[in-house]
C-alpha cells in the first residue's frame, strides 16, 4: 500500500507542503498574523508564550514548537522573533532540520512594518518553492497517525473509539505507526495497558505512567479529580473507570504497544506507541504534531470544529445527531453502527480509505474550514 | 452454500441491531436504544433473547448468567464484577456490580 508524499530531506515523507510562520513569542505574533493577512497559504502558528517560564516549561516549548516545524508536513519555517524573549527566535530556527528556515528579529530588522515587509518577501519565495515541488509514491510504512479523541459522549466507546481502533489495526497491519495519546484518559487501566506491551519492561514503564497521572490529577484538583477521573456518567451506562477508561483507548486498536514517548517526543518503533500527553485535546494535538504524526484521527461525541496547524484532522463523529448538527465538522459518522447495521470493521475500513486519500490531498472538514486552534503543555506558572 | 431461505434472509436484512458487543469474549451487549422489558435484543441481525427489564441506551445487559463474584467483560477486558447473581437479559450496572477489588476506585 502507497500514499503519494513529498520527499524532505532527511529522508521522510509529507502529506502536505506548508509554510509555516511560527512566532517564537507571542510578543511578535502581530508580525505573523500580517504576514498571514497578507499571504492566507501560509498557516500561523501563534505561539503564546516564548517567555517567563520555568526552565522546564521552555524545553517542552522549544521541543514542541520545533518539533512542530520538523513535522514532515512543513516544507518551510519562516520564525519570527522579538529579540529580548526567554526562547531566543535564532535558537529555535537552529533546532529546525532538514528544510529552508529564515529567522526575523522585530527589534532587530527595524519594527513591525519592516519585519511584516521582509516576511512576506521571504514566505512568498518559500510558498512558490513548495506550490513547485511534486508528491512521490511512499510505502505506507512511513505514516504516523495520532490517535486522539475530544467531548467524547456515552456513544464515543461503542462506535467512534471502535471504528478508528479497526483502522488503527489495519495501519499498524499496513506497517504504518499509531500514536495512543492523553494519559488522562487511560487511569484506571494501567493493569491492562501494560498486559498488552510488547515485553515486561515496557509494561512496568506504561503502569508507571498511568499511574503518576493519576496521582498528579488527584494532587491537582483534590476533591475536583472525580471530575476527571469518574466514570464520566453513571447516567451514561458506564460502571467503573476502567470502563469509562477502556473506551478511549479502544483508539489504540489490538495490537502490542510497542513504545512510550515523552511529550512531543517522535517515537522510533512502528506500530502501536504511546504518548505521554494531557487530557486538553489542542495540548495533546501539538504534542502529536510535534511527535511526527502526519494525520489526526479525532473521535468526538459532543462535536468539535478543532484541527490543528499542519496536521489534518480527520474527525469521526460517535452519533448521527451530533454529525446533523454541526454539517461541515465532521469527517465521518461512525453513528451508522448505531441506526444502519454498520459493523464496527466497516466503518474502520470507510475511516482507512478516507485516510489514505486525506494523506493523497484531499481535504479534511477542519483544513477546509482553516480551523487551527494552537496551544501547548505548561505545566509551571508564569513569571 | 447457505442453508438459508431467500424469506428468512430478507427478514435478517431487514432487522435492525438494537444492542452490540463489544468484543467476542463479552459476556455482556450494549443496548443500542432505548429498549422494554420484553424486548428482544438483537446483536449481528440476530434475536438473542428477551430483556429482563428496561434499559437505557448506552448501558449493559447480560450475556448470559453471571454468578456473583464474576467479572463482567467488556471490550474483552474484566470492567467489574458481580455482587450478585445477573441473569441473561438483566440489566448490569453499578447496583449489582462493584469494581474488580485490584482495580482503582473513587
Amino acid at each position: 500500500m502507497e500514499f503519494n508524499g513529498y520527499a524532505r530531506e532527511h529522508g521522510g515523507y509529507g502529506i502536505r507542503n506548508h509554510v509555516l510562520v511560527i512566532c517564537s513569542v507571542n510578543c511578535a505574533s502581530g508580525v505573523a498574523q500580517a504576514i498571514n493577512r497578507a499571504l492566507p497559504e501560509v498557516v500561523p502558528v501563534i505561539n503564546g508564550y516564548g517567555c517567563g517560564s520555568s526552565g522546564h516549561d521552555t524545553v517542552v516549548m522549544l521541543r514542541t514548537l520545533a518539533g512542530i516545524a520538523n513535522n514532515p508536513n512543513v516544507a518551510a519555517v519562516l520564525v519570527i522573533g522579538l529579540g529580548c524573549e526567554g526562547l531566543g527566535a535564532e535558537h529555535l530556527a537552529n533546532s529546525i532540520k532538514g528544510k529552508t528556515v529564515e529567522c526575523l528579529v522585530i527589534q532587530r530588522d527595524g519594527g513591525s512594518a519592516a519585519t511584516t515587509k521582509r516576511g512576506i518577501e521571504l514566505a512568498g519565495r518559500f510558498l512558490s518553492l513548495a506550490r513547485g515541488q511534486k508528491r512521490v509514491p511512499v510505502p505506507i510504512t512511513k505514516l504516523v497517525v495520532g490517535l486522539e479523541c475530544g467531548g467524547s459522549d456515552a456513544f464515543s466507546g461503542i462506535s467512534a473509539n471502535p471504528a478508528v481502533g479497526a483502522a488503527a489495526d489495519l495501519l499498524v497491519e499496513a506497517g504504518a505507526t499509531t500514536i495512543l495519546a492523553e494519559t488522562t484518559e487511560m487511569i484506571g487501566t494501567a493493569h491492562i495497558l501494560r498486559r498488552r506491551a510488547a515485553t515486561p519492561e515496557l509494561g512496568e514503564q506504561i503502569e508507571k505512567l498511568v499511574n503518576n497521572q493519576e496521582k498528579k490529577v488527584r494532587h491537582a484538583l483534590g476533591e475536583w479529580a472525580g471530575m476527571v477521573i469518574t466514570p464520566g456518567n453513571i447516567e451514561g451506562g458506564l460502571s467503573s473507570i476502567t470502563e469509562k477508561s477502556l473506551g478511549c483507548i479502544e483508539k489504540g486498536g489490538t495490537t502490542p504497544i510497542n513504545e512510550i514517548v515523552g511529550y512531543a517526543c517522535r517515537p522510533v518503533q512502528h506500530g502501536l506507541v504511546i504518548m505521554d500527553t494531557p487530557g486538553y485535546d489542542i495540548d495533546s494535538m501539538a504534542g502529536l504534531a510535534a511527535g511526527g504524526a502526519h494525520i489526526i484521527l479525532f473521535t468526538t461525541g459532543r462535536g468539535t470544529p478543532a484541527g490543528f496547524p499542519a496536521v489534518p484532522v480527520i474527525k469521526v463523529c460517535s452519533n448521527s445527531t451530533t454529525f446533523k448538527n454541526m454539517p461541515g465538522d465532521i469527517d465521518v459518522n461512525a453513528g451508522t453502527i448505531i441506526e444502519e447495521n454498520k459493523s464496527i470493521e466497516q466503518v474502520g475500513q470507510e475511516i482507512y480509505k478516507l485516510m489514505i486519500r486525506v494523506a493523497n490531498g484531499e481535504l479534511t472538514c477542519a483544513e477546509k474550514n482553516l480551523s487551527i486552534p494552537f496551544n501547548y503543555l505548561k505545566e509551571g506558572p508564569t513569571f | 452454500m447457505s442453508m438459508v431461505s431467500p424469506e428468512s434472509r430478507k427478514s435478517e436484512v431487514s432487522m435492525t441491531n438494537n444492542a452490540l458487543r463489544t468484543n467476542l469474549a463479552d459476556n455482556v451487549i450494549i443496548a443500542l436504544q432505548a429498549l422494554k422489558k420484553g424486548d428482544m435484543a438483537i446483536v449481528e441481525n440476530q434475536k438473542i433473547f428477551e430483556v429482563m427489564e428496561d434499559i437505557q441506551a448506552g448501558h449493559k445487559i447480560a450475556l448470559e448468567s453471571i454468578a456473583a463474584g464474576e467479572k463482567v467483560y467488556r471490550y474483552g477486558e474484566p470492567i467489574v464484577e458481580a455482587t450478585r447473581t445477573i441473569n441473561r437479559g438483566e440489566w448490569v450496572h453499578v447496583h449489582n456490580t462493584r469494581p474488580v477489588p485490584s482495580d482503582m476506585t473513587v
